[in-house]
């Protein structure tokens, strides 16, 4: 993986570098940010994050495990309370409900990491550590012969420092 | 960018912050590097902050020592006396379940709701959730006569082929609360990842803790990616938190409200379990908040503004729970049941007449006074409501539990309680206990969400870009967002 990385001070300097790369079709790109910006998400155009997939699959899983666990251990181990039917559906809402909740939230954390690819154990091109603080980053991933034209898009829309990595 | 229609808050102080926006502009904050630089440096440890943990270790080993003490001699020294067989422990345990509520209000619901005072104030509350509920769930383990068993509760297949009964209310506690402390402690962890990140990547870190960090932080990078994936699983978590807290109590309250006991046996339990649950968490919210914020310097974070609005809602619950008790009251005369009149007559004028005073007086006369403005945003006077919120939520579970055990069908039955001294003892170690987690945690992670408040925090620009809202009501590009807005 080869590249240009832009660092920038200010928000709207970066917004502005990443629409004109997109524009020159230069290369693939990554942004860090401090913080979420719309404007940000929407000069990438990002499509939708698929992780409402996993809550759905989980939430449905869960649902479906909550209610059969507990009618299948009454059917096993009957004990009638109250005259009322062995599987009660009423009562049983209740783990249906809780372990929807249980699955569905930890197949949402499980989407946020499959798509995230975190937990990550190694160093990512391009990542500095003043992404975290303050400053945007621009990763453009480019081959060689077009990475000057990214260098100078960058330069030219304000970036306070400019270097290739690989 | 916005993308909420909202009113623009108005340049200058405005007097009455909107509960709905709670006045989230933080004027004393400037840029991003200010706010890394003041949170992290709360987390370095002070003299006080060591004779504090010091104190809550006390008070946690006194728990302890009652505990192996009740442990050896069985459940008689905690003062049961039949038919009073429930008391001090199942009163604390809903207590500090209610507590945790007010935090997943604060952390999710708050969140759904775009409501902008939340931002500083949730990480804090979302903390004291999860500690919260790690105290709670201690209380049915405590009462078990012996607690080495309290795993027959959950189901397992076992040599002995049986299982547990799933229509039992108890059980449903199991799966309510380990789905509550599961959730909640994944939402905390969820939430901090970006902020680990900022501490690992300080400059003069110890290798150690850069380490820590490092795991910590699941090696995150602050890509445009991540954050697209961490907005959608927050404002799920957010949204799965929402319907759970009301489920929690629920379930709580049907652990009494199953019974056919006389002041128990109502369908109001559920709904007045859970606003009670979120007003006694208010309390606890403004008793931890309001030292901190005078503690760590973040007077400037935490604004009076934002505890206005936060005691709006602590008035507000305050009313709702008013509301409860005085349906309790009308339902047990409309009626016409003799037992469930005598019972709440013996509430008043009984033996437990001074316990039902405490309770009415803290939670519903006292609050009252958060209506005068002057008052809401005196923090001191906050922080005194905040006591005696806690206080008299603690009694509205003893006014719950002791008398309608103490006084059900039979004359003959009828009895008193007294706790013992095992009872106050592990009721010390249960604030202990809470107290010391709290503790360890304010000085490792941070108490203020970092990278949310950037989020309402001006970007730097390097044009002047238009101020204020467009024709359709939505802010311009540039402007701070709406916390939580990005999701």
């Amino acid at each position: 993986m080869r590249g240009v990385l832009g660092a920038f001070r200010e928000l709207d300097a970066a917004v502005s570098a990443i629409e004109a790369l997109k524009e020159k079709n230069v290369g693939a790109i990554r942004v860090y940010t401090p913080t979420p910006r719309h404007e940000l998400e929407e000069a990438i155009g990002a499509p939708p994050s698929p992780v409402r997939r996993f809550t759905l699959i989980g939430g449905l899983l869960g649902v479906t495990f909550g209610y059969w666990i507990a009618i299948w251990v009454s059917d096993y181990w009957p004990l009638v309370v109250g005259g009322k039917p062995i599987a009660s559906w009423v009562p049983y809402t209740v783990f249906g409900f809780e372990v929807m909740v249980l699955i569905g939230g930890l197949s949402t954390v499980v989407g946020l990491l499959i798509n995230s690819r975190i937990p990550r154990l190694t160093m990512m091109v391009g990542y500095d550590p003043r992404f975290s603080h303050g400053d945007y980053g621009i990763w453009v991933e480019c081959p060689p012969e077009k990475a000057r034209t990214a260098e100078d898009l960058l330069r030219e829309h304000g970036a306070v420092e400019v270097r290739r990595e690989r | 960018m916005a993308t909420i229609t909202q009113p623009v808050p108005a340049r200058d102080e405005p007097r009455r912050p909107n509960i709905a926006t709670g006045n989230v502009q933080l004027p004393a904050v400037k840029d991003y590097e200010q706010v890394d630089r003041e949170i992290v440096a709360t987390l370095h440890p002070t003299v006080a902050w060591f004779i504090g943990l010091g104190v809550a270790v006390f008070f946690l080993l006194i728990g302890i020592s009652a505990w192996m003490y009740q442990i050896y001699s069985g459940l008689g020294v905690a003062g049961y006396n039949p038919p009073v067989m429930w008391g001090v422990y199942i009163i604390t345990f809903v207590f500090w379940i209610g507590i945790g509520h007010a935090g997943t209000l604060i952390s999710a619901i708050l969140y759904l709701f775009r409501a902008g005072f939340r931002t500083t104030i949730y990480r804090c509350a979302e903390a004291m959730t999860v500690f919260a509920v790690m105290t709670a769930a201690l209380f049915p383990i405590l009462h078990l006569g012996r607690p080495w068993k309290f795993f027959w509760l959950v189901p397992y297949p076992n040599w002995r082929y049986i299982w547990p009964q799933f229509k039992s209310p108890l059980v449903w506690d199991v799966f309510a609360i380990l789905t509550y402390f599961t959730i909640s402690s994944t939402f905390l962890f969820i939430g901090l990842i970006p902020d680990i990140a900022v501490l690992r990547d300080r400059e003069n870190i110890s290798p150690i803790r850069k380490r820590i960090f490092s795991v910590l932080s699941l090696g995150w990078r602050n890509t445009d990616n991540e954050w697209r994936h961490f907005a959608r699983a927050y404002l799920f978590l957010a949204a799965f938190s929402t319907p759970l807290v009301l489920s929690v109590h629920s379930v709580v309250s049907f652990d009494f409200a199953m019974a056919l006991t006389p002041g128990w046996h109502t369908t109001i339990f559920a709904p007045y379990f859970v606003a009670g649950a979120i007003f006694s968490g208010m309390g606890m919210v403004f008793t931890i908040i309001i030292p901190l914020r005078k503690w760590f310097g973040l007077r400037h974070y935490v604004t009076i503004n934002h505890l206005d609005a936060a005691a709006k809602l602590a008035l507000f619950t305050s009313l709702v729970v008013g509301c409860a008790y005085m349906s309790e009251w009308f339902v047990a005369w409309f009626s016409g049941n003799e037992f469930e009149k005598a019972f709440f007559a013996n509430r008043i004028w009984g033996q437990w007449w001074w316990a039902s005073a405490i309770l009415y007086t803290c939670n519903m006369v006292l609050p009252l006074s958060l209506f005068v403005q002057k008052l809401r945003r005196n923090a001191a006077w906050l922080f005194i409501i905040s006591f005696t919120i806690n206080i008299g939520m603690w009694f509205e579970r003893f006014v719950i539990v002791v008398p309608s055990l103490s006084h059900e069908f039979e004359p003959w039955q009828w009895t008193s309680y007294r706790p013992t001294w095992v009872d106050y003892a592990i009721l010390c170690g249960s604030f202990g206990w809470f107290s010391m987690w709290f503790l360890l945690f304010i000085k490792q992670l941070p108490v203020i969400a970092i990278a949310e408040v950037k989020e309402i925090v001006p970007p730097r620009l390097k044009k002047q870009h238009p101020h204020g809202v467009d024709a359709t009501g939505r802010h311009f590009e540039y402007e701070a967002d709406t916390p939580g807005e990005f999701a």
